[in-house]
């Protein structure tokens, strides 16, 4: 059987949401979204902490059921069509859920037997995914003595042993070194030229702009905009900041640094003072002028990345009422 | 997709479920002590020790370990992967819920299946125990495994990440049964009530059969135990079918 008969209707759209809401007791995790994407698009979810985004994968792939709203895959209602919809899709969840007492070799079979991959299928496709990850050498090892990178690639290596036409990465990438972040982004990379279509969370404006040819910027359950990475990354870029903070303290102070060159928008934060700007290196030089014409001196000086948080403010002007603030990585 | 390509892709998931509980959870301490230390101590400590009774008692000691044995799994395995979150790839894949009921409780069956064959065959060895009917003990042993082991599957819907929490619920029922199922105590000398509880427990109907198989005696005929038993599971696998579903959040 091949899962290209399965797409019956809806040939151009692999996901289409429409008012999808869902409600844990009072409280609205996902708020009416709506968006769809395209066959072999590569779309990325890209919200801080608390979002909704693995909310909306697990409503996606019918593991949660909706409040309210629909959600098709490939044409297939995913409440009312469940298995249909999900037999083109690759999952891979935000925590590596492998089956620690088994070995890596099992952990795929299993995989594989779940999507009914025929024997020589999954052999050929598990010591294929297996050497692609780097895994085979220790595909024999229970993953209990597995590294947590080895863990993560396994888990998406499980995502990929259907042949998907749809993957589902859960911040594949959150919190693993270098090496094993190069060798996932590369797959993904593959992926997407081999005509999968990916839909991928994050909350690392770096990596949806890499590998992405759409973003939502979602925040408390609300998509505050869909676009192109390069022109998000235009209000991504103007929310960069410097944080400083002076010997002294002046009432004027923050009236002054409003006036430094290229300083877009300026609040005081406690005993320092945070300056938005595109150009982070600019105003350091503005503020160590301020501060030598002023007499004072700076104690001290930090540039932060664009924050979600404050790109999705700037996007939507809704202040969040908790106040955290989320760095990215 | 054909009735008959779904049906083959649910019992090929089935199957994968099942094997990967008996590569995990088969040796498993608790598993052990629950499924099979604990009907034993029970059984020893129902025949003090005593040669003939012993006898007498085995086809009785099948009933429980049964019982025991079958629900020993699923309300171990389930709420451990639910807090791997390995249970979340069951639950997405593409299968149906009936499928995952029954490729869970495969595991529990198996396991029980397992364990009655070691007691039947050492009891046959040691005690070289008479046999009325082998057919009605072999039919007894699987029909009472599935139905136990459903019901391990069904309890361990409850959506949580404790074993214990399960495990008490499932002996909430499970001790009761051994004494209104006419396992050590014969049915008709319970009391009006007992007798009819006796009537809505499955280890009734389970004992009756392997009890038959034995030594000829049966309170029903053997087809009301098995229909019964048949009924029995199918309740289990519907109710367990719900509560997935109705807990998935
Ligand atoms: N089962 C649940 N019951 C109650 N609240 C929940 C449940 N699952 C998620 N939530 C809440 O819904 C909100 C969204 O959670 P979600 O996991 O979707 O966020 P996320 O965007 O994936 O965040 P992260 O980047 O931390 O993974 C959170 O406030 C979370 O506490
Ligand atoms: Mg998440």
């Amino acid at each position: 059987m091949k899962f290209r008969e399965h797409s019956m209707t809806s040939d151009t759209q692999a996901i289409e949401v429409s008012h999808l809401v869902k409600q844990f007791g009072a409280f609205t995790a996902v708020n009416d979204i709506s968006f769809s994407v395209a066959v072999g698009e590569t779309f990325g979810f890209l919200g801080p902490n608390g979002a909704g985004k693995t909310t909306t994968i697990r409503m996606l792939t019918g593991i949660s059921p909706p409040t309210s709203g629909m959600a098709t895959i490939f044409g297939h209602d995913i409440v009312r069509d469940t298995v249909a919809a999900r037999q083109s899709m690759g999952i891979v969840s935000e925590t590596s859920n492998v089956y620690t007492d088994l070995t890596g070799w099992q952990n795929m079979m299993l995989a594989a037997q779940l999507y009914r991959v025929g024997r020589t299928e999954r052999d050929r496709k598990a010591t294929e995914l297996l050497q692609r990850f780097e895994l085979y050498e220790r595909r024999g090892d229970r993953v209990h003595g597995y590294s947590k990178g080895m863990m993560r690639r396994l888990t998406i290596a499980m995502g990929l042993v259907n042949s998907p036409r749809l993957l589902f990465l859960d911040e594949p990438t959150s919190g693993l070194d270098v090496e094993s972040n190069l060798i996932i982004r590369d797959m993904i990379s593959d992926l997407i030229r081999g005509g999968v279509t990916v839909f991928l969370t994050t909350h690392n404006i770096e990596e949806a702009n890499v590998l992405c040819d759409r973003v939502a910027i979602i925040d408390k359950g609300l998509i505050a905009a869909i676009d192109a990475p390069e022109r998000l990354k235009k209000t991504i870029q103007s929310v960069q900041s410097i944080e400083v903070s002076f010997d002294r303290s002046s009432p004027t102070r923050l009236d002054e640094l409003r006036q430094v060159p290229m300083v877009n928008h300026a609040r005081k934060e406690g005993d320092k003072f945070k300056l938005f700007t595109e150009d982070p290196t600019e105003v350091i030089d503005g503020v160590m002028a301020y501060a030598h014409t002023h007499n004072t001196r700076v104690t001290s000086i930090t540039t932060l990345g664009p924050s979600l948080e404050d790109v999705f403010v700037k996007l939507t002007g809704l202040q969040r009422s908790g106040g955290g603030v989320t760095a990215i990585d | 997709m054909g009735f008959q390509d779904r049906l083959s892709r649910e019992l090929v998931a089935a199957w994968a479920i099942a094997k990967k509980d008996v590569a995990i959870y088969y040796l498993r301490p608790g598993t052990i002590v629950g499924g099979v230390l604990f009907p034993l101590f029970m059984f020893l400590a129902f025949t003090a020790g005593k040669l003939g009774t012993a006898m007498a008692l085995i086809p009785g000691l099948i009933g429980i370990t049964t019982l025991f044995s079958a629900s020993s799994i699923e309300p171990v395995s389930i709420p451990i992967e639910r807090r791997t979150n390995t249970f979340d790839r069951l639950l997405s894949a593409p299968i149906s819920l009936n499928a995952l009921v029954l490729g869970e409780s495969l595991s529990g069956l198996l396991y029980s299946v397992v364990i009655a064959l070691v007691v039947f065959v050492a009891a046959l060895l040691i005690l070289a125990t008479p046999i009325a009917n082998i057919l009605l003990i072999v039919v007894g042993i699987l029909l009472s495994s599935l139905c136990f082991a459903t019901m391990g599957t069904l309890f361990a819907a409850y959506p949580t990440e404790s074993p214990g929490d399960i495990i008490s619920m499932v002996n909430v029922v499970r001790f009761p049964l051994i004494f209104i199922s006419g396992v050590f105590i014969p049915i008709a000398t319970l009391p009006a009530v007992g007798q009819m509880i006796a009537y809505v427990s499955p280890l009734t109907y389970a004992n009756d059969l392997i009890q038959g198989g034995y030594n000829g005696k049966m309170t029903f005929h053997p087809i009301v135990d098995v229909a019964m038993l048949i009924v029995f599971i199918l309740i289990f696998q519907l109710i367990a079918n719900y509560l997935y579903k109705r807990f998935s959040d």
